[in-house]
């Protein structure tokens, strides 16, 4: 139309273009909603699985590893809830009236279990060359989404903030997983590894009739979660460097435990593969999952928008503008230590007869030297 | 530039206003000013608020009826009327005495009436048990039917005025310590400085630089992830903010405070009974969406719960605790006040001491506390030198205090006089939260910033937590109970007390500031290092680092 026309011609056009213009406004209503029904339908479809996972419920999965044997017990052994009680470490009662049942108080002893059970494992993980954070435990809810989780799903474990778009996160792989959300990274930074610690709030909706005794299975609690972002080659091996982390802590603490691959039909839409580590609760008269590590490959790095930048060894054509181009990380999350359940194991399987409990060497100097939890009768609140 | 000095009457120290602050709404209590001493810097005009950002309640005025009830002596406030009304107006309260003491009355007579109303029920039931003529019987039973609706009404009536006075008696704040100076926070006195001048010979960054420079801090990953006024912590930060953690509550419980680890989540109601407005505008508090939970914003909440709607044996007292918890903010209300960095965050953490005792030893306990707090605080590096002689000999100067107390010459660049030192403030009448007899708080000196910062808080509530609590302590009766005799000594009300061990991000910017050294590393005080694996000093080298 910006040439010389006749009238009518320039009329026809003109139609033609309205008549243009109107298909493309319907057209591209489509592409939106179409988009949005993609993107909807698709966010749905889990993670690819890695080769060896077994296939199946929870009955399939298999076991990696032993490690330890259960310690044999010449008395009735008690378990955490009783030891607590007798040692005057816990308080649940209280703790139901002030904030609701699966809350807890510790106290005396205990805080400094759990001081020095987090004080070991940041140490013990930032010696391997992980990079320390503490992080915030609330944050915007399509971060968590963001993640592979369902804030807003019925039986979310997320606690929402009322009058905002903010949740309480129920693991520190949240706020790590996005401190890199829409970025490019230098791939000479990578892996990046991380060993965060948080509080973790979680609302065990639909978790009615589960354990629920004692502090296996609370509201609140604090981690310390392994994070690592690494180049998609890498994240198997990575893995397994994760896995053992775990298994060589848990050892160094004495603890008898199974680490089991899981069956497809427990694994997380986020993870291409899942290792738990379930540990003895004699107190309990079974195993209790104590960690879990994932590869979640690039499931959450496509939707934290995490990318890397491959070093090229071409080096790129004179006016050629664009560099290499980027590729997605893979990210991996572990955890180093979950302390209500680490407590279990200790109490249970340190117990002794007159109901006091041995520290296990190497918590001890995160401890101020403690040795045992002795019930004798001091001047307790 | 000249200096005024305000002495009263009573020898009081009134701290120098070079500049005033921005003054902020007096109605609003979130929004105390301090008056900071501030000479010629260059930048005084700007950023000359201070930092309070104490857990001071909001709006008095409780939004509905209360779903609990407060055991509020109205007697006493019917007796002592006067006092209470002067107090009010002292702490620019918004409660009503003379509405509590009429709703009060009206309530003991309607009382009167329904007791009498039932005293005469009762006989007519009584006389209907007799035998009766059939006309007799026919007038008793309309009396009775009628002294029957008569008490519903009147009985609606007292459910009606009990939970009207409730609502506006809860409003009422705490009475005040005699020596608490009446008025705003130009008004609030210093009782303690503590510390010895150091000196920069370069220029001082602020924590925010010193951090970057570091690499321990992350603010902008922190915005997108969760919000302004959020924050990582990185590498040596990590080992700080655990270090700091773990000496608190290591020292504290060396002086026989029994150690905690709390709750952070809680029943709104236990919110509103340690006296903060969960549901006041521009509230402190952060709601749970779908549920009457609250996020706690200082372990003060959860502790002051431990013993709620109970009766302590005397000889259990004092029950000393010291609670670690993380603390949630939501500062709303606090736009424009000094945000960067670590000042005002939504969420962190701190150590907070909490007493139960006697009434009789609260003050006593309140001593305790606060020097508790300012020997921990001058453990770390912050070296005593008494003012109190300063104070008590009225008008004599010492030129030795001269010198610490007004750091006169702030040379604009290069050179920067610090101040190393920390002082202790009695909150003035307008700056007490409403659970507050008397408030202690201290401001250490910030050298990157130039001003004070609150980095603790000391409040004596005596019974103003407990009666909403509910928390009585049964005194050891010297006389034996008579044989037959059921009732024991009746039970008192306990005193509360809280204070702040260590609140993190105020401590780190403390320690930053002060400890920084030309190169940009910062030294770490000795009591510190071996709670930090034996760390001396964070360094600004390359390291491999994320």
């Amino acid at each position: 139309m910006k040439g010389k026309l006749e009238p009518s011609e320039r009329q026809k056009l003109v139609e033609e273009g309205k008549n243009l213009k109107e298909r493309l406004v319907t057209l591209e209503e489509d592409l939106l909603n179409l988009t949005d029904e993609l993107q909807q339908e698709a966010q749905c479809v889990p993670n690819m699985t890695h080769p060896d996972v077994p296939v199946g419920g929870e009955d399939c999965s298999s076991i990696r590893k032993m490690v330890g044997k259960a310690s044999e017990f010449s008395f009735s052994v008690k378990d955490h809830v009783q030891l607590g009680k007798d040692l005057n470490i816990f308080d649940f009662d209280a703790a139901a009236e002030v904030s609701g049942s699966k809350f807890y108080y510790l106290k005396n002893e205990a805080v400094m279990l759990e001081m020095g059970l987090i004080n070991w494992a940041v140490s013990e993980v930032m010696k391997r060359g992980f990079t320390p954070l503490i992080t915030p435990e609330i944050v915007r809810s399509s971060v968590v989404e963001k993640c592979g989780f369902q804030p807003r799903g019925t039986n979310t474990q997320v606690y929402s903030i009322e009058g905002s778009d903010q949740c309480l996160i129920g693991t520190a792989e949240i706020p790590v997983g996005g401190i890199h959300m829409d970025s490019i990274i230098p791939e000479s930074s990578l892996p990046l590894k991380y060993v965060a610690f948080s509080h973790c709030f979680r609302t065990e909706a639909g978790a009615a009739g589960a354990a629920t005794r004692g502090l296996y299975r609370v509201h609140q609690f604090s981690k310390v979660e392994m994070f690592i972002l690494c180049r998609p080659e890498e994240s198997n091996s990575f893995h397994e460097e994760l896995i053992e982390i775990e298994e060589e802590l848990f050892s160094s603490l004495g603890l008898h435990f199974k680490t089991i691959d899981m069956a497809t039909q427990d694994l997380g839409a986020p993870a291409y593969r899942k290792f738990d580590v379930e540990a003895w609760m004699p107190g309990l008269g079974r195993y209790g999952e104590i960690s879990s590590a994932s590869n979640c490959t690039d499931y959450q790095s496509r939707r934290l928008g995490i990318r890397y930048r491959p070093e090229s060894s071409i080096p790129p054509k004179k006016g050629k503008g664009s560099s290499t181009p980027t590729r997605f990380v893979h990210t991996l999350n572990a955890t180093a230590c979950a302390v209500p359940r680490m407590i279990i194991c200790l109490l249970e399987n340190y117990q002794q007869e007159d109901g006091s409990v041995v520290i296990p060497e190497p918590l001890r100097r995160f401890m101020g030297g403690l040795e045992i939890i002795t019930p004798k009768i001091q001047i307790r609140c | 530039m000249g200096l005024k000095l305000c002495l009263s009457s009573t020898l009081k120290f009134s701290p120098i206003s070079i500049l005033r602050p921005i003054s902020q709404s007096t109605k609003n209590p979130l929004r105390r000013s301090l008056l900071l001493v501030r000479a010629l810097s260059a930048d005084a005009a700007a950023g000359t608020t201070t930092i309070a950002p104490d857990t001071t309640p909001d709006d008095f005025r409780v939004a509905k009826a209360p779903q609990w009830k407060a055991a509020i002596d109205f007697k006493w406030i019917r007796e002592n009327k006067e006092a209470v009304a002067a107090n009010v107006k002292n702490r620019n309260s918004n409660a009503n005495i003379d509405l509590v003491v009429e709703l009060y009355d009206k309530l003991m007579n309607v009382q009167k009436e329904v007791e009498g109303l039932r005293a005469e029920r009762n006989v007519v039931a009584n006389r209907m048990k007799g035998k009766l003529e059939p006309s007799e019987r026919q007038k008793l039973v309309e009396e009775g039917k009628n002294l029957k609706e008569r008490l519903v009404t009147l009985e609606e009536d007292l459910l009606n005025l009990t939970d009207e006075l409730q609502q506006e008696a809860q409003c009422v704040p705490n009475m005040t310590h005699p020596d608490v100076p009446v008025g705003g926070e130009d008004c609030s006195s210093i009782r303690k400085m503590v510390g010895k001048a150091s000196e920069f010979s370069f220029s001082v960054k602020d924590h925010v630089q010193l951090g970057k420079d570091l690499n321990i801090f992350d603010f902008d990953a922190a915005a997108e992830v969760s919000g302004s006024k959020f924050y990582y912590l990185k590498n040596e930060a990590v080992m700080l903010e655990m270090g700091l953690i773990n000496w608190a509550v290591s020292e504290v419980m060396k002086r026989g405070f029994t150690p905690l680890i709390t709750p952070e989540i809680v029943r709104s109601s236990v919110v509103e009974k340690c006296g903060f407005q969960p549901r006041g505008t521009n509230t402190q508090v952060y709601s749970i969406e779908g549920s009457d939970q609250c996020l706690i914003g200082t372990a003060e909440i959860p502790v002051g719960g431990i013993h709620m709607d109970s009766i302590i044996p005397e000889s259990s007292l004092p029950l000393k605790y010291v609670a670690f918890s993380h603390c949630f903010r939501t500062e709303a209300g606090a736009a424009g006040a000094a945000t960067r960095g670590l000042y005002r965050v939504h969420q962190f953490s701190k150590v907070e001491m909490f007493i139960l005792c006697r009434p009789e030893e609260s003050n006593s306990f309140h001593e305790e506390l606060i020097e508790i707090e300012e020997e921990l605080f001058s453990s770390l590096g912050l070296h005593f030198k008494y003012a109190s002689d300063f104070i008590s000999s009225g008008f004599k100067f010492s030129f030795d205090v001269l010198t610490i107390v007004f750091p006169i010459h702030f040379p604009l660049a290069g050179l920067m006089t610090s101040s190393n030192f920390h002082r202790t403030i009695d909150m003035a009448t307008q700056d007490l939260g409403a659970p507050a007899y008397r408030k202690f708080d201290v401001e250490a000196w910030m050298p990157g910033l130039g001003r004070y910062g609150e980095i603790s808080s000391a409040s004596n509530c005596t019974d103003y937590q407990s009666r909403r609590l509910g928390i009585r302590y049964r005194p050891e009766s010297s006389i034996p109970p008579k044989k037959g005799k059921g009732s024991s000594t009746p039970t008192r009300f306990v005193h509360t007390l809280n204070a702040t061990a260590c609140a993190v991000p105020r401590m780190i910017i403390c320690l930053l500031e002060n400890y920084q050294q030309e190169d940009g590393s910062v030294v770490i005080p000795e009591p510190l290092r071996r709670f930090m694996g034996g760390l001396e000093i964070i360094t600004p080298k390359i390291q491999i680092r994320c």
